[in-house]
Order: structure tokens, then sequence, then C-alpha cells
């Protein structure tokens, strides 16, 4: 019994880590595509979003 | 967990991303078109569409945006095109916050609701829209002068310490916690932003003021959509999980 909650409570623990460093890994990307990636025609599609959120921009 | 965070922030972000790109069409997209209006002038090799014409005349600045001599870059077409981009970008860009929003929330063990994701929203306002755009103001195409890398770093720099700050004092709360977050939130402003453009610009000074202010207001809009949204949506999916179980 308390070693099966014990198991329980450490997948809940990696479950909520694995989901807390997937969703800043995915955050960070796709604000980095959206906001800062240098590659020029990622900037022309973003151009006028970046303007409006104030990412620097060119 | 994993897949209930990734939905409340796909919906929350494409909420914010639907009410965000109505604005910015409406505000912001026609004073950046007419911006470029502005720089086409004073470029004589104008070539091409309004994106790549009216950065043309930066390449001699040392910036990175392909020389004169460079192959044409790729941009969407005037009009719709650049509509659908812009929507797209920012329905990226909404997604990717929502989902930053939600790892903190999780990281710190709150429960998301759309008040308290408000809150935190609210924060996230203030540490990448607010806090940069005291050192960096938004800006219309052709009035910024200092490097890019150096504005993007500063830029981080200000987001990230802003965001530590906010946390030091209204999470941790301890007295001397408030007073490392104050000096968080305030160093990166007495460091110095990269200088803002001195230079003259054939911008009217009405047409950048009103921008900025648009810009920052939009800013707001977005954020404050992306909580709530995805304090709801949270809701929402939590309760079809355990309706399944």
């Amino acid at each position: 019994m308390t070693t099966a909650t014990q198991t329980l409570t450490a997948t809940r623990a990696n479950e909520r880590f694995a989901a807390i460093a997937l969703a800043a890994f995915l955050g960070l990307g796709l604000v980095f595509l959206a906001g800062f990636s240098p590659a020029s025609a990622l900037h022309n599609a973003a151009h006028d979003f970046r303007h409006t959120q104030n990412f620097p921009c060119h | 967990m994993i897949s209930r965070l990734l939905s409340a922030a796909l919906a929350a972000g494409f909420l914010a991303a639907v009410v965000a790109t109505a604005l910015q069409l409406t505000l912001t997209s026609p004073l950046i078109v007419e911006a470029e209006r502005y720089e086409a002038h004073e470029v004589q090799a104008a070539r091409g569409l309004p994106i790549v014409r009216a950065h043309l005349h930066r390449v001699h600045g040392g910036h990175d945006h392909g020389g004169a001599q460079a192959a044409p870059e790729w941009q969407p077409g005037a009009g719709l095109p650049r509509m659908a981009f812009t929507g797209l970008a920012t329905l990226v860009g909404g997604v990717g916050y929502a989902l930053l929003l939600g790892a903190v929330m999780l990281a710190l063990g709150r429960e998301p609701t759309p008040e308290r994701a408000l809150a935190f929203a609210v924060a996230g306002f203030l540490s990448v829209a607010l806090a940069p755009a005291l050192g960096l103001p938004p800006e219309l195409p052709g009035s910024e002068q200092a490097p890019l890398a150096t504005r993007q770093a500063w830029w981080l720099m200000t987001a990230a310490a802003t965001g530590m700050g906010l946390y030091l004092i209204a999470v941790r709360r301890s007295g001397i916690a408030v007073v490392g977050g104050l000096v968080l939130i305030v160093a990166p402003h007495l460091a110095g932003a990269p200088e803002v453009a001195a230079a003259k610009s054939e911008l009217p000074a009405g047409l950048a003021a009103q921008f900025a202010a648009r810009s920052l207001a939009i800013g707001f809009v977005f954020w404050a959509v992306i909580g709530l949204a995805y304090g709801w949506a949270w809701q929402v999916f939590g309760r079809r999980g355990a309706a399944r179980a």
C-alpha cells in the first residue's frame, strides 16, 4: 500500500516535471521562431507581428 | 497532465491570436505600411515588395539583412498573404507564450483558474512587453538604430530580470526577496538600453507615438486573453479528463 502510494507519487512528480520541461521547451522554441529567428523568410513572415509585439526587429 | 497543459495552451494561444490579429490588422498594420511608404520614398533603388524594400537602405549599416546584391528574399505578398502570415506568427507566438505561462504555473504549483492565470499573464506582459518597452520603445520600420543583436540581448536580459524580480516580489515575498526583486527589475534600466534612435527620420513623430501606444495596448490584450483563456481551458480539459476516467 505504502509502496503503491509512493510509486504513484513518484509517477505524478515525474509527469509534472516532464510536463514543465516539455511546455517550457516548446514555448521557448515557438517564441524564438515568431520573435527572434534570424532566418530572413521567418523574419519577413512574422515582420508585422514582431513590430507590434515589440520584439527587436532588423 | 501533459496533454491537459498542451491542449489548454493551444486553445489559449488560438483565442488570443484571433483577438490580437484582429487588433493588429486594424490598429498597427496600417501604420507599418504607412511607415514603409516613407522609407520607400528614401530608398533610391526601390525594388521588390514593401518589407524588403523598406529595409534595403540599412544594408550599409552593417545589419544582417542580406546585401542589395543578394538574391531577393522571400516575403509574403502585399495584402491578404501578408495579413495571413501576421496571423500565423501571432498564433505561433500566442501558443508559445501560453505554454510558458502553463509551465511557470505548474512549476510554482498554482492551479490555473481564469483569475490566477490572468495574474500570471499580467506578469508576463510586464516582463516581455512593458519593461523592455521602457528602454526600447515599440518602433516602426525605419526608426531603429542600435545593432539588432545588442537590442535582442538587452530585450532578453530585461525580460528575464523582470520576470525573476516579479517572482521574488509576488511569490517569495520575504523582505530580502522583495529588495532583490526590485534590484533585478531596475538593474537593466540602470545599465541602460542600447541607444534609441537619435538620428533624424522622415517618419512623422505622431505616427511613431501612435504606434507605440497601440502596440502596448495590443500586447496587454494579447496577454490578458492568453491568461483568461488558459485558466478557462485548463478547467474545461480537467473536467473532461475526470469525466473520462
